[in-house]
């Protein structure tokens, strides 16, 4: 591989790559405001100057170049140090300041603000302007974002993306010299599912979230890495939140799966994760016909003795898991099924996946609303698109009916079914139809409160980690199924979800080779699928 | 005494010419055409244009023949030839003067220019204001057409070429050679990122070069009088005649052909005929409102590429802007100023505030809110833009502004509060 040098240091690139491409590809910083790694290079922020004191050749460059437009050259020297280029960086940094309005204490952005980082860092820290600065009229661009264009540095970064990524051309130039504005048309409000994205490109703070306006400072969130559970495509996202409360989901790079990107209905998934009204908050027993709630250590105890009592086998258990599950739980739920009852789980099948239509973004939407179907289909859970296995099931009257999360919960046939059972225990994260059925409530974790892994629809294993604490009831299901089994007398090796998935490798096929580490950030493909 | 070198105006200037076809034809016109395309190879063609010496008249003064001969030549995709016909810089008006008066000239210079380059559909962008010209332009490439001097199999050889006017909205940036080139795709016009040069990927991404008109006109008249008869006009490095349009408070204003490197204060009093009134001369702008000015005492110099360049200056379009003592340097300077402010395209930090801010301080000397301290900004501001911006609008906005207040400092001290 050819090799340039980066104040010194020897930087090795791919023929055609520019100087930026290759610096950030080995960790280096260069400052920079309209590249993106996902759209065209444009060189208008011209703030990743770079001074090319030896062009290859043996000769310096005339002038200052920028790096996001320069392609690398074996044996050439660039410098980020050296006091030109610190005054390019100086006076670039004073000009984009020139007509930004410095409203950083009401910026949502502020904290998280490439601007902020980059005058701090490159800048003077004064400013010789002294004239009006221009000012723009406010305008609603769409029903996700809010533009506020005085903050606008001009880098065309919506634009770009706009026209290259969502293909709607929803942003245009407008007008031009320092009255230029990146604007929509006049008419033309945003409706799309993918404005979220231009939140995050957008260097400053001229385009904003409306769900995360004006609530929290960006410097006081913590970013936990996970998945996306809004559907089965498995965006990588990292949960920000802070004081136990979730603020936002944010996207997080995987080029295997989401890229750069998400869409709005997985950032409107936050909303859900703060959720305590329709939450299942509390251990419940259902006593002479009403649900009362009930401290854990009786109730794990009731369900035990209660189990015990019924001594239900085979065909006269059924337990059913939707797929919102994490795979080391519809692990432990099949497996305490099998062991302690030798019962069979079923789980709801979901609408496949259309064709893709090549566009990347809008493929990112999954028709299925779940975030683990093909986990469950993994580990070999009976899927049933028409439901008859289950009907069947439940049609020869079992005594014990077992539930993880909410399956089928708008099946009122099913569900019918499932109430005549003897003995209905729920393992709920979210209260629904099943509630009225219930005898017995044991309260779970929502995705954003356990560690685990989900297996997206392309067969990825995908790891998520505990960002908040469930509420002070609230248990990760994993722990609530090892207790269970425990009591019914199976021993097991397992404590954590981490220890599950490790030995998932060893019982479940699919799951070979897979452990938490190999898992990894980015995710890694079931056995058998192709990466 | 100097005395005009009418090469390019030789026509022009003989009396009872109109430009037509006919008239063009019988002065001997179309022969360097029949000699390229019979008997020279587009190789040869460009070989002798290289030989003559030829510099871009466009502003930047890049051998032509050069830039032809950076074409990437069998890419499977066509070569085209596009004409700057824009003619934006403030004070410049010798292009639309040979469209009007002699555009068989520049045509044939346009054709020979295809050929050489392969291209078999040339553009001439033109702006939209430039009504006269343009509709003199089409009427004389449909006479060509009618003479089967355009179009399919030119003079009977195998070559074929269309010409295409392309009307500009009548922006400034537009003249700038990849902003043209977007404008033409029928994009916004801005300047794109170099590299890719228009050389490989120019008009739909296909091989360009960008002439400017009066460089293509001097086409025919170099394979007319031999690449080394052209060579020996004007000084070294500097081969051929100007065009040069002289303005201001002088008292011949107008267009007037000399041959490169001659005398500036020369072409000034010699031919311009000196100052009105008998007034003194206060600022002499030798290539556009994008060179910097120049003091009287610094006139005394040959006027070619190379030495009002190491005037400090350039020669851009030899479009001489002479004002005399009654001038207020700040006024000239604000004008300026908003024009460049208003021209900037918007697209790279450095030019799209930094024009704004220069404006603003400029202001302030015209509303007599100076101070030392905006004079020392000016210079700061001015010499920060320089070298920064994506093209050369930046650069041309920047050097002016810091040569006025380098230069006639008194001029500013005026306007102080």
């Amino acid at each position: 591989m050819p090799t340039f040098y980066l104040d010194d240091e020897p930087i090795e690139f791919e023929e055609g790559e520019t100087i930026i491409k290759a610096a950030l590809r080995h960790g280096k910083d260069v400052p920079r405001y309209c590249y993106h790694p996902a759209l065209t290079v444009v060189a208008q922020c011209r703030m990743c100057l770079v001074d090319v004191t030896d062009m290859g050749n043996g000769r310096p460059a005339p002038k200052l170049f920028t790096s996001c437009s320069t392609p690398a050259m074996p044996g050439m020297k660039v410098s980020l140090q050296t006091d030109k280029v610190k005054e390019g960086q100086n006076i670039i940094s004073e000009l984009t300041l020139v007509n930004h309005p410095l409203d950083c204490p009401i910026c949502d952005q502020s904290g998280e603000c490439d601007l902020q980082d980059y005058a701090f860092q490159y800048g003077t820290g004064h400013s010789e302007m002294t004239h009006e600065k221009r000012t723009y009229g406010w305008r609603d661009v769409g029903t996700y974002i809010m533009l506020e264009r005085n903050r606008c540095i001009h880098c065309s970064r919506c634009e770009r993306y706009s026209k290259e990524v969502e293909g709607a051309h929803d942003f245009g130039v407008f007008l031009r010299s320092h009255e230029t504005t990146f604007d929509t048309f006049e008419d033309h409000r945003i409706t799309h599912k993918f404005q979220g994205n231009l939140v995050d490109l957008c260097p400053v703070g001229a385009i904003t979230e409306r769900e995360f306006r004006f609530k929290k400072r960006a410097w006081k969130l913590t970013r936990t890495p996970s998945v996306c559970a809004s559907c089965a495509t498995g965006c990588n996202i990292t949960v920000d939140h802070e004081s136990n409360r979730v603020e936002r989901l944010k996207p997080r790079e995987n080029q295997a799966v989401n890229r750069w990107w998400m869409c709005d209905d997985g950032r409107i998934g936050y909303r859900q994760l703060n959720d305590r009204e329709h939450r299942a908050l509390e251990p419940q027993a259902r006593v002479k016909g009403e649900l009362i709630p009930a401290n854990w250590e009786t109730i794990q105890l009731a369900v035990i003795t209660r189990l015990e009592e019924i001594s239900a086998r085979g065909d006269q258990v059924v337990g059913l898991a939707d797929t919102t599950a994490t795979n080391e739980e519809l692990f432990l739920f099949k497996k305490m099924l099998v062991d302690c009852f030798g019962a069979k789980t079923y789980s709801p099948a979901h609408p496949q996946q259309a064709a893709p239509t090549g566009h990347f973004l809008n493929d990112l939407i999954s028709p299925d609303k779940t975030p683990n179907s093909a986990g469950a289909k993994a580990l070999g859970l009976g899927m049933d698109l028409k439901n008859d296995g289950v009907r069947k099931a439940l049609e020869k009257s079992p005594k014990v009916v077992f539930v993880l999360g909410n399956p089928w919960s708008e099946n009122s046939q099913l569900l019918a079914l499932a109430a005549k059972a003897d003995f209905v225990c729920h393992i709920a994260t979210f209260s629904s139809p099943w509630v009225q059925i219930t005898d017995v409530v044991l309260p779970g974790a929502t995705f954003a409160e356990k560690a685990g892994t989900y297996t997206n629809k392309h067969g990825r294993v995908q790891r998520i980690f505990p960002a908040v604490n469930p509420p002070e009831d609230c248990r990760d299901q994993t722990r609530i199924l090892l207790d269970l089994m425990r009591g019914l007398g199976i021993s097991t090796e397992f404590n954590t979800p981490v220890q599950v998935l490790n030995g998932l490798g060893s019982q479940e096929a699919a799951f070979k080779g897979l452990t938490w580490d190999t898992v990894g950030t980015s995710g890694q493909p079931l056995a058998g699928i192709k990466a | 005494m100097l005395q005009e070198t009418p090469i390019l105006t030789k026509n022009i200037r003989s009396p009872g010419y109109d430009g037509s076809l006919e008239a063009y034809q019988k002065a001997g016109g179309h022969k360097a055409l029949e000699k390229a395309l019979k008997s020279m190879t587009p190789e040869t063609v460009i070989e002798a244009v290289k030989e003559s010496g030829l510099r871009g008249r466009g502003g930047a003064g890049f051998p032509t023949g050069m830039k032809w001969g950076f074409m990437p030549k069998n890419t499977g995709r066509p070569s085209y030839l596009v004409c700057n016909a824009d003619e934006a810089e403030p004070g410049t008006f010798k292009d639309h003067f040979l469209i009007n008066r002699d555009p068989h000239l520049f045509l044939e210079g346009l054709i020979i220019g295809s050929y050489a380059i392969g291209c078999h559909h040339a553009y001439v962008y033109i702006r939209g204001r430039s009504q006269a010209p343009a509709a003199r332009l089409q009427t004389a490439i449909d006479n060509l057409y009618k003479a089967k001097l355009l179009g399919k199999a030119i003079l009977g050889t195998g070559f074929d070429l269309d010409i295409t006017i392309h009307r500009g909205a009548g922006a400034y940036i537009c003249g700038e050679e990849t902003a043209l080139l977007e404008s033409l795709e029928g994009k916004r016009g801005q300047p794109r990122v170099k590299p890719p040069f228009p050389a490989t990927h120019g008009f739909n991404a296909c091989p360009t070069s960008v002439n400017n008109v009066e460089s293509l006109a001097n086409v025919p008249i170099i394979l007319n009088m031999g690449p080394d008869a052209f060579k020996k006009l004007g000084s070294t490095n500097n081969s051929g005649t100007r065009l040069v349009g002289i303005s201001g408070h002088i008292k011949n204003p107008g267009i007037y052909e000399v041959e490169m490197g001659a005398n500036l204060k020369s072409i000034i009093y010699d031919l311009g005929g000196g100052m009105r009134d008998g007034k003194q001369i206060k600022v002499v702008i030798p290539g556009g409102t994008s060179s910097n000015p120049l003091k009287p005492e610094e006139i005394d110099i040959a006027y070619d590429f190379d030495a009002v360049a190491k005037a400090g200056s350039m020669l851009g379009t030899c479009s001489l802007i002479v004002l005399d003592e009654d001038t207020d340097i700040v006024d000239l300077a604000y004008r300026t100023i908003v024009f460049f402010n208003h021209e900037s395209c918007g697209q790279c930090t450095p030019c799209r505030e930094g024009t704004f801010w220069l404006k603003n301080l400029v202001r302030d000397f015209h509303d007599n809110l100076g101070d030392q301290g905006k004079i020392d900004r000016i210079r700061r501001v001015a010499a920060t833009m320089f070298g920064t911006s994506l093209c050369a609008l930046g650069d041309a906005a920047a050097g002016p502004m810091k040569a006025f207040v380098e230069k006639y400092p008194e001029e500013f001290r005026k306007h102080f509060i």
